[in-house]
């Protein structure tokens, strides 16, 4: 199995970052593992590095409630960046308001990326599966 | 003297020709007659010493000189006659006057004549002159004299005038004073004298007149209105002359006379003339005047029109010639005899039949009368025909009549009864009295009124005849009527008294068998009665209106609404029940329905009486048509549902608050889920990761985040708690709030924070503005918004934040305004109140306080909202419900 170059995290929550975090590193399956505390400081550097032509995450782990930039909000500046590459995004949340759901449906219909949604809490079988190249 | 003349030129002209100049100059010099020759210039060429004498031109060269230059001018018609002259044409004779160089006034016979050469060629005019001077003065005092012989000659109504010009003096003779009536003294001038005629036309005519007579020598002779001394009105005959001497005016003479009996006579048999010609011509009557031998002297109009003649076709023809006669000749023969008879001096009249010009025969009421003269002969006839073709008409018809009347009388279902008014004998009656009583012609002679009625008491009986001794007839009254075989039946009789020839009085009384109509009417009455029950048990108001909305039939129902008596609704109309835009709402419906003839139905209605009270009614209105297919009104039938209406206005209401709450509440219970989720997630990945680390420091690492997980899990549920406990306390408290002290006393509590950052809050509310609210919550809320203002302030200013509040509607706006950092409400303004959710990288910011401030706010019927600019600053603005 091909270890993934670069996965990101976006949440606030440091525990679920931890968590996360440790799954991946004890299943060794990326290389780098960023991490941001809301979608504003996450799309400004994935910007920021789509820009300047670096590595962008393959894989991305995204919270939906998050302080001043939701993962909702982030979602729709990250797919307004040229992002060739199919990207797999993981929306992690605890949320079971069925608007979540039809958010996830709706930006599904639109992007060529792949776009997951996994409720809290995230297992290790489930990180294998889903810390994948899209 | 015309010819004369017309022959002396004759001669002048044989004489002219072929005579040398010197000659013709010599003999004219020596004419007996003024003459003188004028060229085409008016020059003269040849003139008579007597012309010359007689214009006074002794000591002037003439021959050479102008006419214009001699007379001083030509004047207009002296000028066209001397035009005429040398145009071949001779002027007749005129008389002009002429002022001599003496200055006196002189008469002139004045002709002109052409004046041929030998090639009867026109060189120019002879004038002829005649002094007239002394043949016109002794004319002029022959008029005099015989003017004054006349008015001595009249009886006693002429007077005569005199007027001395150069004395100016008037004087009256008596008769003229008389007609004047002023007194024999009086000595009138000439002013006086004109202002005895009538102002007006009189005295303008007279004034004319005289004035004519005295400036250009003109008699006079007119008739004018005058207004004596006495004052009586008269008309009189004026007449001036004027008199003159050696050609000078003197002054005039003249007459004077009353002729007011004259006209006044004339215009009375004028108009006797005129009343017998307009009585003789309108006449309905064909008139005609006839002399005894039958020739028609007279036709008035009337006959004129009717046989469509002329009065000369008529006139002067002999009666009998006349067309409208019958043809055979015995008719004739008759007419000749009549005059004749007439002529002796009998009347004749009889009916006769004439044609009319298409032939008709008319009847005619026609009479011949002898006209007799004072002396008592007879010297004309009068022949007068009436037509009477009306009469004849008017008797057949009533002939007509009295047949239909028999046949009436006899078929009518009606009985007709004749009896003695005093006896009460029947003496005749109608088949049909017959067939209802079962009495026949056999019982006439024996029966009486009496026996035939049977309920009438003594006192009804005694009312009766008194009624018809004072107005002839009696009734329409109901009565009870016996047959023969002893049954009563019902009769509606009225009666009219007539008098017979022999004055007995006799009784006309017709029966009418009502037995059926009476049942009919206490069907009818009974139905109305099961109506009007069924009507007034209707649990619906029912009301009929006539056109104009007034209210003709109103149910049980109905009255109870309005709270009034029948008698104080009935034709009455919505105006007079309810505030005025509620009746004409009513009335235009109504006019809706009437006019288009279609019912309104079912329609909810609000009807909102004089007193305030509204009440909600299904209403139909439906148009009420009657058997003339117009419409006479509307049917209305209300159906109350005021209370229905509030129940659903209740019920939606209910739903209303329901539905929020229901949304609330799904949306706070995601909120919990989440946030609860969230945690035990944690706890649950944690343990996972716990059971299988070895590491011990890893192990003291976990342990510590499922401590920190624990806190946030306790806080969470805390401040759920605080959310559910807004959302559940319904029975809020709310008290008038005093909001200028809860915004001292927050500013109070925040002393130290607002220092630390150099902080002000600028009150601008009103010191008694009280709001209604939760006490709790108003502090609360004011707390949360100004820490908020502080906490997201813009570190490059001084954070001021101002307090105002307003009126709108129903609310007091409270608005909270800051300097801070703004906020994008683009991105963020969905989510602003929402639980958790932060927009600035504060580390204060938990997310809950303006979701908990907002529930507070609508816990107490308010609401809440912002505007805000990034970088500038943010305004909450709070609405607390004033009402409820």
């Amino acid at each position: 199995m091909t270890k993934i170059k670069s996965v990101c995290i976006i949440d606030d929550d440091p525990i679920t970052v931890f968590g996360i975090k440790k799954m991946l590193s004890l299943l060794d399956l990326a290389e780098e593992i960023k991490t941001y505390v809301n979608g504003k400081e996450a799309i400004d550097d994935i910007s920021k590095r789509v820009k300047n032509q670096e590595t962008i995450p393959q894989v991305i782990f995204l919270d939906i409630n998050m302080p001043i930039m939701d993962g909702w909000q982030f979602l729709e500046k990250f797919l307004e960046l040229e992002v060739e590459e199919k990207i797999r995004i993981n929306i992690v949340t605890s949320s079971i308001d069925p608007y979540d759901k039809q958010q996830w449906e709706r930006f599904k219909e639109i992007t060529h990326h792949l776009l997951e949604f996994k409720n809290k809490p995230i297992r290790k079988n489930d990180i294998l599966e889903i810390t994948k190249a899209a | 003297m015309m010819n004369n003349q017309n022959t002396l030129v004759g001669n002048y002209n044989n004489m002219l020709r072929g005579t040398p100049t010197v000659t013709l100059n010599y003999l004219v010099k020596q004419l007996p007659t003024a003459t003188a020759f004028i060229n085409k210039n008016y020059e003269v060429v040849h003139v008579s010493d007597k012309w010359i004498n007689d214009f006074d031109f002794d000591n002037r060269d003439v021959i050479g000189r102008n006419l214009t230059e001699l007379f001083g001018s030509v004047d207009k018609d002296w000028g066209k006659a001397l035009k005429d002259c040398l145009k071949g044409i001779a002027s007749g004779e005129s008389v002009h006057q002429h002022l001599g160089a003496d200055g006196a006034l002189q008469w002139f016979e004045w002709q002109n004549i052409p004046w041929y050469d030998e090639k009867e060629n026109i060189v120019g005019v002879i004038l002829q002159a005649e002094d007239v001077t002394e043949r016109i003065n002794v004319e002029l005092q022959a008029e005099k004299l015989e003017t004054l012989l006349a008015a001595k000659s009249e009886i006693t109504d002429v007077g005569s005038w005199e007027f001395d010009l150069e004395r100016n003096r008037l004087q009256w003779c008596e008769i003229t004073k008389k007609i004047h009536e002023v007194v024999p003294t009086y000595e009138p001038n000439i002013d006086t004298a004109i202002n005895f005629y009538k102002e007006g036309y009189g005295r303008n005519t007279i004034a004319m007149a005289f004035d004519n007579a005295i400036q250009k020598g003109e008699a006079y002779e007119v008739s004018c209105e005058l207004i004596t001394a006495k004052g009586n009105e008269i008309t009189v005959i004026a007449t001036g002359k004027p008199i003159f001497k050696k050609g000078k005016l003197l002054g005039l003479v003249g007459t004077f006379r009353d002729i007011t009996p004259k006209i006044k006579s004339e215009l009375k048999s004028k108009r006797q003339e005129r009343h017998f010609k307009s009585i003789f011509n309108s006449s309905y009557q064909f008139t005609g005047i006839l002399d005894t031998q039958g020739t028609f002297l007279e036709v008035n109009e009337t006959a004129l029109r009717f046989s469509g003649l002329k009065e000369e076709e008529v006139v002067n023809k002999k009666f009998w010639d006349a067309y409208w006669w019958p043809t055979p000749d015995y008719v004739k023969d008759g007419l000749k005899e009549i005059i004749r008879a007439a002529s002796e001096g009998e009347v004749m009249r009889s009916e006769i039949v004439v044609l009319d010009k298409d032939k008709n025969p008319i009847p005619v009421d026609f009479s011949l009368k002898p006209v007799y003269d004072e002396q008592g002969n007879i010297f004309s006839l009068l022949a007068e025909g009436r037509m009477i073709k009306e009469m004849v008409a008017a008797r057949r018809k009533l002939k007509e009549s009295e047949k239909k009347f028999r046949a009436l009388y006899e078929l009518s279902p009606t009985s007709y009864i004749l009896s003695d008014f005093e006896t009460g004998e029947i003496l005749d009656f109608n088949s049909s009295f017959e067939e209802t009583t079962g009495y026949t012609r056999e019982h006439l002679g024996k029966l009486k009124v009496q026996d035939i009625l049977l309920t009438v008491s003594k006192t009804q009986l005694l009312r009766i005849k008194k009624e018809i001794e004072t107005t002839s007839t009696f009734g329409p009254e109901e009565q009870e009527y016996i047959k023969k075989d002893g049954t009563q039946f019902p009769v509606l009789v009225s009666g009219s008294l007539v008098g017979n020839k022999k004055g007995r009085k006799l009784l006309w009384s017709t029966a009418q068998d009502i037995s059926e109509s009476k049942l009919t009417e206490a069907q009818l009455r009974e139905e109305k009665q099961l109506l009007k029950t069924l009507i007034d048990n209707l649990p619906l108001n029912v009301f009929i209106k006539d056109l104009e909305s007034r209210k003709i039939l109103v149910n049980k129902a109905e009255l109870d609404y309005v709270g009034l008596t029948e008698s104080d609704v009935i034709g009455k109309n919505d105006f007079d029940f309810y505030d005025k835009k509620s009746a004409q709402i009513s009335r235009d419906e109504d006019l809706e329905v009437i006019n288009s003839r279609k019912p309104m139905l079912r329609k909810e209605t609000i009807s909102v009486k004089k007193d305030g009270t509204s009440t909600s009614f299904l209403s139909s209105k439906i148009p009420l048509v009657g058997s003339d297919d117009k419409v006479k009104g509307l049917i209305g039938i209300s159906l109350d549902i005021s209370d229905l209406k509030r129940k659903e206005d209740e019920l939606h209401d209910l739903i209303n608050v329901t539905s929020i709450q229901n949304k609330k509440l799904v949306n706070f219970a995601h909120i919990v889920s989440h946030n609860l989720r969230s945690h035990t997630a944690n706890f649950s990945m944690l343990l996972d990761f716990l059971v299988s680390e070895t590491d011990a420091e890893e192990k003291n690492r976990i342990i510590k985040m499922l401590m920190e997980a624990s806190d946030n899990l306790l806080e969470t549920l805390e401040n759920l708690n605080e959310v559910v406990a807004i959302s559940t306390n319904i029975n809020l408290d709310k008290k008038p709030v005093c909001l200028f002290e809860k915004i001292q006393n927050v500013e109070k509590n925040l002393t130290a924070y607002l220092k630390n950052h150099n902080a002000v809050i600028i009150n601008d509310v009103a010191e008694d503005l009280e709001v209604k609210a939760v006490p709790a919550y108003a502090e609360s809320i004011l707390m949360n918004f100004i820490t908020n203002a502080i906490k997201y302030r813009n570190p490059m200013r001084k954070p001021v934040v101002r307090v105002t509040a307003e009126s709108d509607g129903d609310y007091t706006v409270l608005s909270i305004k800051d300097n801070g950092l703004g906020i994008d409400l683009e991105e963020h303004g969905s989510k602003l109140f929402g639980m958790y959710k932060t927009f600035h990288e504060n580390p204060d910011a938990r997310g809950i306080g303006l979701y908990i401030t907002k529930n507070q706010i609508e816990a107490m019927n308010g609401k809440v909202t912002v505007d805000s600019e990034v970088g500038k600053g943010t305004t909450f603005k709070i609405y607390f419900n004033d009402k409820n």
